[in-house]
């Protein structure tokens, strides 16, 4: 799911300066299962924000509420009623969310209140790693499952460059260790090593624009009129 | 058989507000509900959960958006834990349950989750609790 982290309260407080009415709106998909933006993170931003105003001699009012998911606007009307008794909104869900929500109600001002990090992995609870770059060209079929675009220092595709250390970290150091010596050591345990003995053309990272995706199946729903080409 | 009455909570505002403006739309999807099971097959919860009849989404919909609208909101703490279950736990709201008659099951589901919100009941993420 996509990993999230709030932003400093100084850069919220600072964004929604000047309004009277700050409705705090969560989001009950990605943002809230990392903790980072539910029902209860953002009742707590509503309440930081209170503390800020009222130590600063604000009269500003801070309200909260949480939709199921910000990124579908069938869950946005519910909340219609409360958008309109408010002169901003200040949004804990992803950079999705956030401009769905926009699109929404282009009349009303949104903002961030989060900071989206990654696509990842639950380690434990509050603890999440990255595990996928949504690159549109996934490699995992070649590489034990182990993603060389997001593990590695480099996003190497053929093997790994002169950094791999003696005890199998990487040269970045941080605790991380070498993805291709993983992938190695993987494949080699699979017996597959032989999946990464071709080489991999690069990647393609030229900058495609927004996508859209109209899955397999559902192409005579949609017409050329609706949905533009990625 | 003497029973225990369970004390329901004090309405909440917001959920009476939910109520008001949801309840012809609720009622008339739950009325043509024709209880044929259909939608059961369209959800991988109750698929994989050994075709547990509580899974139905048909069934979540009426034991929780519908027990709301049908009591006015008017329900105990622990009825509102039984609906957190239903609409929380033992649905993920995908939004791909399929009703042949053409109920809105998942916004149906989603109208209850609100309703849970407005009373401080949400899904827990911390080590797998109702937090």
């Amino acid at each position: 799911m996509i990993k999230a982290t709030r932003k400093p309260l100084e850069e919220i407080s600072s964004s929604v300066k000047g309004y009277g009415r700050i409705l705090v709106l969560g989001c009950g998909g990605c943002t809230s299962v990392c903790l980072a933006g539910g029902q209860r993170e953002s009742l707590e931003l509503a309440d930081d924000l209170a503390q800020v105003a009222r130590a600063g001699g604000s009269t500003q009012h801070q309200s909260s509420a949480t939709v199921e998911r910000q990124c579908n606007p069938v869950f946005l009307a519910e909340i219609s009623g409360r958008i309109a008794d408010c002169d901003c909104v200040l949004s804990t869900a992803c950079g999705a969310g956030v401009q769905n929500l926009s699109d929404a109600f282009p009349a009303l001002p949104v903002f961030p209140a989060l900071d989206t990090l990654f696509i990842g992995v639950d380690i434990d609870v509050g603890l999440y790693e990255e595990r996928c770059r949504h690159c549109a060209s996934c490699m995992l079929a070649y590489t034990g499952g182990i993603c060389p675009v997001t593990r590695c220092a480099k996003s190497l595709f053929n093997g790994p460059c002169g950094g791999t250390r003696v005890d199998g970290g990487c040269e970045v150091g941080e605790g991380k260790s070498c993805a291709w010596l993983e992938i190695h050591d993987r494949l080699k345990a699979q017996g597959r090593l032989d999946s990464i003995l071709s080489l991999r053309p690069p990647m393609d990272w030229v900058d495609r624009g927004p996508a859209t995706l109209v899955q397999v199946g559902y192409e005579g729903r949609y017409t050329a009129a609706k949905v533009a080409a990625p | 058989m003497k029973t225990t009455a369970t004390k329901a909570a004090p309405v909440n505002a917001e959920v009476l507000d939910l109520v008001r403006r949801r309840r012809k739309l609720v009622k008339l999807s739950l009325g043509a509900c024709a209880h044929c099971a259909l939608c059961a097959e369209s959800c991988f919860k109750y698929r994989n959960s050994g075709q547990d009849p509580t899974y139905t989404p048909s069934y979540k919909a009426i034991n929780t958006i519908g027990k709301i609208v049908k009591r006015r909101g008017r329900l105990s703490p622990g009825e509102y834990e039984k609906v957190r279950e239903l609409a929380f736990d033992k649905c993920v709201l995908c939004m791909r349950c399929r009703c042949p008659v053409g109920v809105d099951l998942p916004y149906l589901i989603s109208l209850a989750r609100s309703a849970c919100r407005e009373v401080g009941i949400e899904r827990g993420y911390l080590e797998g609790k109702n937090a």
